[in-house]
């Protein structure tokens, strides 16, 4: 076979095959971005929401920073510390987090809601416009461990942004709104 | 038949697959790290702004640092304050790199195998400020004291002050290269001479219509350097009324001369002689509109304007000529520059220069000379001025006779800043304790007993009285940007400590529980101020304000008017400077010149501005010798290759950069290489051209003449790559020609 012959050979073999490939990983993309994590990350501490939530602490207590900033954060170290120094603090999980205080060291919590980097999301124009956490969140204050509940992709993000005010939709369906 | 995937068809799928796996959202999988306790007004993902002073050279510039989730990520000028008005210059940004430089000492050492081992090991900070307080104590209660600074903040030099008047000891030796290269002490000797003012003189440079600079590099490191090149800016876009003129007297075309309608290199030593005749022709000519000379004429009574032709090169016809622009102009202003102090006839030089302020009687004058308006507060009379060199001289033999039991040493390098022959590495044998507070291990550093380093700047609490302070009284306030990285401590709240387990006259004289109710109380001063820029009905608002702000100041531009003491008895006169070396043996002049980037040395240990490139020579990361076209072709060398300087005293070898810009006879190299430590961007780079220098030591004022050394350059038949951003002669660029 001449080598212009085989690389026509190869070429009509690989095609196939980088197609097959190619779906595969595509499906695979599909699938990894639809992860709607209905198995919570383990964590340094087995936090429950729901009992804080019982206790009628809110949201904004812990995550204040939602209110006037792009990330909700974690709540300070110093904040767990805050309140449990005097409340349960015989309990085991208590004492970890009563630890990690005293090492003046961080709590490494594992994220739950993860959105990719090239969207620029903030909370704090979301709260300034009545959205509550749930919306996004799911009903965090009934769930022991929390878990992503919304799978945050842009279908997702549009569809409320569409249902938004008219006068207001042109603004919230821009590209530059999330993507600049 | 068997059926290979070629190398290239391989590539294709893989880069097919990774197109579509590039599809799926990208998204960080870290752990969310909360902090344990926040920083005070912390916004995670919003960036905040404190306010706060550079430290990077002693103009003290208003900064203010972008801190986001309590990390500094920026600093940028504070667009408020009066002096460089949102400005700063390549060493303010670089800041940064004093905070996160990975050879910072990150807790207090004890030197364990002996000075200079450089072998450190941790020690606790109450065992440490244990031992310094029972030194101090001393045998008997009588241990002798030398405090050493470089540019220390104006706060903590006030401190050591009152610990050291307490204690019964001598006021701080204040020396560093910086100050010398800039003729600190000599500039308040100026001062005090005509005007007997304990401030240095301001110059007007904003709204001057003619400026005659005599070594004065006022856009690089003199002074103030923002604040000059902001009023320089507008003396050129002529809001005065016409487009500024600046004459620029060097040997060396610096940025400065670069920026100069004129740059004209007389010999170096001569400067202030032409000063002398210019004035000279100005008084026998009666020039300019300011009235009759003829009281000025003693003055000038021994100059021969055909003396200083000769002298400097200039012909008659020229200086009259030059005359003529400084007298006709209305707002003209002459500046005698640091360069000046470089030689044995400084405060001669200096005189004439400022004579020519006078007679044209432009003390006071708007675009002229003018002192600065005091503090209206006790907290902030800063006696405490750079000590002329006589004063170092005075300690390095206390220290030698054995005389000093504790030396402490604050933000001074002198291992590294002066040659050998000073005497100050063997003076510190015959201390006992010799303690650091510098947060590197630097040449002097590495020579103590125990380094106690101090929070760098963006960490700590203080404040600089800035002189000059622009048109205006300026204290510029610092405070910490973001916590302290490490284990560090402030000095300030060290001297305090030991003043307090010192007890008696010392606690009294220092009874603040640490830095910051001191600050807060001194800055309380200030309050009802009826010329600041804010006031608060309380301390506390007042306290609040000051930091955020940056300081204080006084709302509108306040000087005060020299008044001269009366002219100077009997003639003026600048002698010849004195050199070291027969001019045969050491045919050039070397001129040792402050590097915009590294300073006095003290920048060498940020690579942001080892990078740098020289503004004239396009060249970093290394020391170099410029020399003259003609004179390197007469030595046979070019750029690149590598040449032994050799004076008097000493030698070193470094790579050519041949630059038109220099005077053939002279030889200029640049400071800040050649350390021995101060960490892995400083250490073993380059040469210190201050090895050089030789003992030429004005008698009386006891001046060191950094600027009278002379050399021979010999070639060795080597060379290298010096790191430069261009060609200054196209080489390489041959197609433009
Ligand atoms: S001139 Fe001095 S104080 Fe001002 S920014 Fe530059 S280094 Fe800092």
């Amino acid at each position: 076979m001449s080598g212009a012959g085989r690389r026509r050979a190869s070429i009509r073999l690989m095609l196939p095959l980088a197609l097959a490939g190619g779906a595969v990983l595509v499906v695979a993309a599909i699938l990894l971005s639809q992860r709607t994590a209905e198995s919570a990350p383990a964590q340094p501490i087995a936090f429950s929401h729901r009992t804080h939530a019982e206790a009628e602490i809110q949201c904004l207590f812990c995550h204040p920073n939602a209110l006037r900033s792009d990330v909700a954060g974690m709540p300070s170290v110093e904040r767990c510390a805050g309140c449990h120094r005097t409340i349960a603090t015989t309990r085991r999980r208590i004492q970890t987090v009563l630890g990690y205080w005293e090492r003046g060291e961080p709590i490494p919590w594992q994220p739950i809601n993860k959105m990719a980097d090239f969207v620029f999301f903030s909370h704090q124009p979301h709260l300034a416009a009545g959205v509550g956490c749930e919306t996004c969140h799911g009903d965090v204050g009934k769930m022991n461990a929390a878990r992503q509940v919304v799978n945050m992709d842009m279908g997702w993000c549009l569809n409320c942004h569409l249902k938004q005010p008219e006068t207001a939709v042109a603004r919230l369906t821009d590209c530059l709104a999330c993507h600049k | 038949m068997a059926h290979r995937v070629s190398r290239r068809g391989f590539l294709k799928i893989a880069a097919g697959a990774s197109v579509v796996a590039g599809l799926s959202p990208t998204v960080r999988r870290v752990a969310l790290e909360p902090f344990v306790r926040p920083p005070e007004e912390e916004l995670p993902g919003r960036a905040t702004w404190y306010a706060s002073t550079c430290r990077q050279c002693p103009a003290g510039c208003g900064v203010i640092v972008r801190v986001i989730n309590g990390r500094a990520r920026k600093i940028e000028g504070n667009p408020s304050h009066p002096l460089n008005r949102g400005k700063l210059c390549a060493r303010g940004q670089a800041g940064l790199q004093v905070l996160y430089n990975p050879d910072r000492l990150q807790n207090a050492v004890r030197q364990t195998g002996g000075r200079g081992s450089r072998r450190f090991e941790p020690v606790q900070w109450a065992e440490a400020t244990d031992q310094l307080a029972s030194a101090l104590k001393g045998v008997g209660g009588k241990a002798r004291v030398g405090f050493l600074g470089g540019s220390v903040p104006t706060h903590l030099r006030l401190l050591v002050t009152r610990f050291l008047e307490a204690l019964g000891s001598p006021g701080p030796v204040l020396f560093d290269l910086h100050s010398v290269l800039e003729g600190g002490a000599e500039a308040h000797a100026l001062a005090d001479r005509w005007f007997g003012s304990a401030d240095k003189p301001i110059y007007d440079i904003g709204h001057a219509e003619v400026i005659f600079s005599f070594g004065a590099n006022f856009l690089e490191t003199w002074l103030s350097p923002v604040s000059q090149s902001y009023d320089y800016g507008t003396m050129r876009q002529g809001q005065s009324g016409g487009r500024g003129f600046l004459v620029q007297f060097e040997p060396r075309l610096s940025m400065t001369a670069a920026s100069a309608d004129q740059w004209i290199p007389v010999p170096p030593g001569t400067e202030g002689l032409v000063a002398l005749g210019l004035g000279r022709i100005i008084v026998e000519e009666n020039l300019g509109r300011v009235g009759s000379h003829r009281e000025h004429a003693q003055l000038y009574r021994d100059v021969s304007v055909g003396a200083v032709a000769e002298a400097s090169g200039l012909s008659v016809d020229r200086l009259q000529k030059l005359a003529r622009a400084f007298a006709d102009a209305d707002r003209s202003v002459a500046l005698p520059g640091g360069y000046l102090s470089g030689f044995t006839n400084a405060s001669q030089s200096m005189d004439a220069v400022m004579a020519l302020n006078v007679i044209m009687r432009r003390l006071g004058r708007e675009g002229g000379v003018f002192l600065p308006h005091t503090i209206p507060a006790e907290a902030f009379i800063n006696p405490d001025l750079p000590s002329p060199f006589r004063d170092f001289e005075k300690l390095i033999q206390k220290m030698r006779d054995g005389q000093v039991d504790v030396l402490m040493v604050h933000g001074a390098n002198p291992v590294y800043e002066l040659p050998r022959w000073a005497g100050f590495a063997d003076a510190l044998t015959n201390v006992p304790l010799v303690v650091s507070f510098s947060p590197f291990i630097n040449e002097t550093a590495a020579q103590a007993d125990l380094i106690l380093p101090d929070h760098t700047y963006l960490e700590g609490w203080g404040f600089e009285v800035c002189s000059p302070g622009g048109d205006r009284p300026v204290v510029s306030s610092q405070q910490p940007a973001v916590r302290p990285l490490y284990d560090t401590r402030s000095t300030a709240d060290v001297l305090l400590k030991l003043a307090s387990s010192l007890g008696g006259a010392v606690s009294q004289a220092l009874p603040w529980p640490d830095e910051v109710a001191y600050l807060e109380e001194a800055s309380a001063q200030l309050l009802g101020s009826s010329i600041g820029v804010f006031d608060a009905r309380t301390p506390a608002g007042f306290w609040s304000r000051w930091r955020q702000l940056g300081g204080w100041w006084s709302t509108k531009p306040i000087r005060q008017e020299p008044v001269a003491r009366g002219l100077p008895q009997g003639p003026l006169q600048v002698p010849a400077a004195s050199f070291a070396g027969q001019p045969n043996l050491f045919p050039f002049t070397l001129l040792p010149y402050e590097s915009i980037a590294l300073s006095d040395g003290r920048g060498a240990d940020q690579h942001w501005l080892q990078e740098t490139p020289d503004p004239m020579t396009t060249a970093c990361w290394n020391t170099w010798v410029e020399l003259n076209p003609a004179t390197a072709a007469q030595l046979g060398v070019t750029d690149d290759d590598i040449v032994r300087v050799v004076s008097t005293h000493n030698a070193l070898e470094a790579p050519v950069v041949v630059f038109p810009g220099i005077r053939p006879d002279v030889v200029a190299i640049p400071t800040g290489q050649g350390h021995q430590d101060y960490g892995r961007f400083a250490a073993g780079r380059g040469s210190n051209v201050m090895d050089l220098i030789a003992p030429v030591v004005e008698r009386e004022a006891a001046v060191l003449a950094w600027g009278g050394t002379r050399v021979r350059v010999e070639a060795v038949h080597r060379s290298t790559k010096l790191a430069r951003l261009e060609s200054l002669d196209g080489k390489g660029r041959e197609t433009l020609r």
